[in-house]
């Protein structure tokens, strides 16, 4: 491996960010209104997020990324791959944070939305003040194992042309033949990125325990 | 528009009833309490005690019946509006057994929210009261602190606090220190006791015949839906003339 080749290996990796750190903010928030229309109280509107969810949670990441890019791209509206794998990743990201505010939202004490009516504090302060500081709280484990998970699928985006890390790495390999020492260093890339990831969600885990752990 | 001062009970439940299923929680509760009053409910569990206190703040919705307090008046047999549930919560005040802080915000914010959000006070306005409320609960010292650093009766006292900071008509206490060792209980009951005498009206179920005794002014007993026996606390508790009183005193006494 000479320099040249693990500087080739490493213009792929502010492609995988972005794809990443895109993808998972664009999926934090539109997974509130998510959440918000699967526990509205109108029937269609919840059973259609649920179906919602359900089909883009089902479908594998790569075929949805196929749908978008050769399906609604090549003969719809012009897509370039970046912006294919983008919108892809962000739909699986929002429904999957869907799901983990959905379960943190249902590991809230009965108690404190009792104690918020007998307050008669009304329900955007118990939505804003009460239930989403706590909801947050409980998600940030799961959204972090998430976020490393989804920086990994991130790799799915090298099949429609986006030259990341994993992309860089399969063009390495195919032109110096040396594929074991390029896709080793293109994983230690990825286990590389995982760890401050880990890293912080640990230390802020820590930190919001040591405040106010029930 | 001249004001006509209410001489009645502040608190006036008229054949209040419930069901889960076909079981009979409340069968046809007719209650009054007058201001400054202290009420003890007491009885077996299962009585209908709490599902009664809760049916006061709308907590449960009750199947039938007339709920007021001061001048809202809910009929249960309709669906209350959001406006009549504001004015039933904003003059009733609430303590739950398991305290039901909130676990995120620091004691002073825990008192503090509910009176800005619901008062619109400022921030300073509502720290300054809840800092005279949490002196008054002798708590000041935990202001800064979060919930979860605090004990058992610490977060019950908070809780009191949180609860008197929307300046309430009535206190409601839903067997305030069940979840309590007898002695964190006991600083509770101190608390309560000091409220009592301060002239709040007040309905607490409990199991603390103590209380029920010494403190309260009038004591109900409850059994399956009904009200059993309610009378001046010292007559029901040393001299009560219904059998099914006798046996449950009968039941505390000899534990």
């Amino acid at each position: 491996m000479t320099a040249a080749d693990f500087l080739a290996i490493l213009r792929g990796l502010p492609l995988t960010i972005a794809l990443t750190m895109g993808a998972f903010t664009a999926g934090a928030l539109l997974g509130i209104p998510l959440l918000a229309a699967r526990q509205s109280r109108l029937l269609p509107l919840r059973f259609v997020s649920m179906v919602l969810i359900q089909i883009v949670r089902g479908i594998p990441p790569i075929l949805w990324l196929f749908i978008i890019f050769f399906g609604l791209g090549m003969s719809y509206v012009p897509i370039s791959p970046f912006n294919a794998a983008l919108i892809g990743l962000s739909l699986i990201a929002a429904a999957n944070m869907a799901e983990i505010y959905r379960g943190a939202l249902a590991s809230i004490h009965f108690g404190q939305w009792e104690a918020s009516r007998s307050l008669d504090l009304g329900r955007w302060s118990t939505l804003v003040d009460i239930a989403a500081p706590q909801v947050f709280r409980v998600a940030l484990p799961s959204a972090a194992s998430y976020l490393i998970g989804l920086m990994k699928e991130t790799a799915v985006a090298s099949t429609i042309g986006v030259a990341e890390l994993a992309f860089q790495g399969n063009q390495l390999s195919q032109s110096t033949f040396r594929g074991l020492e390029v896709f080793a260093i293109v994983g230690l890339f990825y286990v590389l990125l995982s760890l401050p990831v880990a890293w912080l969600s640990r230390a802020a885990d820590a930190y919001l325990q040591a405040k106010v752990a029930r | 528009m001249t004001a006509v001062q209410n001489a009645g009970p502040l608190i006036r439940l008229a054949a209040l009833s419930k069901h889960y299923g076909t079981h009979l929680v409340l069968d046809q509760i007719d209650l009054e309490v007058v201001k400054g009053e202290v009420l003890a409910i007491i009885g077996p569990s299962g009585s209908g005690k709490s599902t009664l206190l809760r049916c006061i703040n709308y907590l449960e919705v009750p199947d039938g019946g007339l709920i007021t307090v001061g001048p809202t008046t809910i009929d249960a047999t309709r669906a209350a509006s959001r406006s009549e549930l504001s004015g039933l919560r904003r003059r009733v005040g609430m303590v739950f057994q398991s305290f039901n802080l909130f676990p995120h915000m620091t004691v002073l914010r825990n008192v503090s929210l509910a009176q800005e959000r619901v008062l619109g006070r400022t921030r300073r306005d509502a720290d300054e009261r809840s800092m005279q409320l949490l002196k008054r609960v002798g708590l000041a010292d935990k202001a800064g602190q979060y919930p979860v650093r605090c004990s058992g009766g610490q977060q019950q006292r908070i809780a009191i606090a949180r609860s008197l900071a929307l300046d309430p008509e009535v206190m409601l206490f839903d067997e305030p220190t069940s979840a309590l060792d007898p002695e964190l209980g006991l600083e509770v009951l101190a608390v309560m006791r000091e409220l009592a005498e301060s002239g709040m009206t007040m309905i607490v179920v409990t199991h603390e015949m103590g209380f029920a005794e010494n403190v309260s002014d009038t004591v109900m007993i409850m059994a399956d839906g009904k009200i059993v026996e309610k009378g001046p606390s010292a007559q029901v508790m040393r001299n009560p003339q219904q059998e099914r009183t006798k046996r449950f005193l009968r039941a505390v006494h000899d534990r």
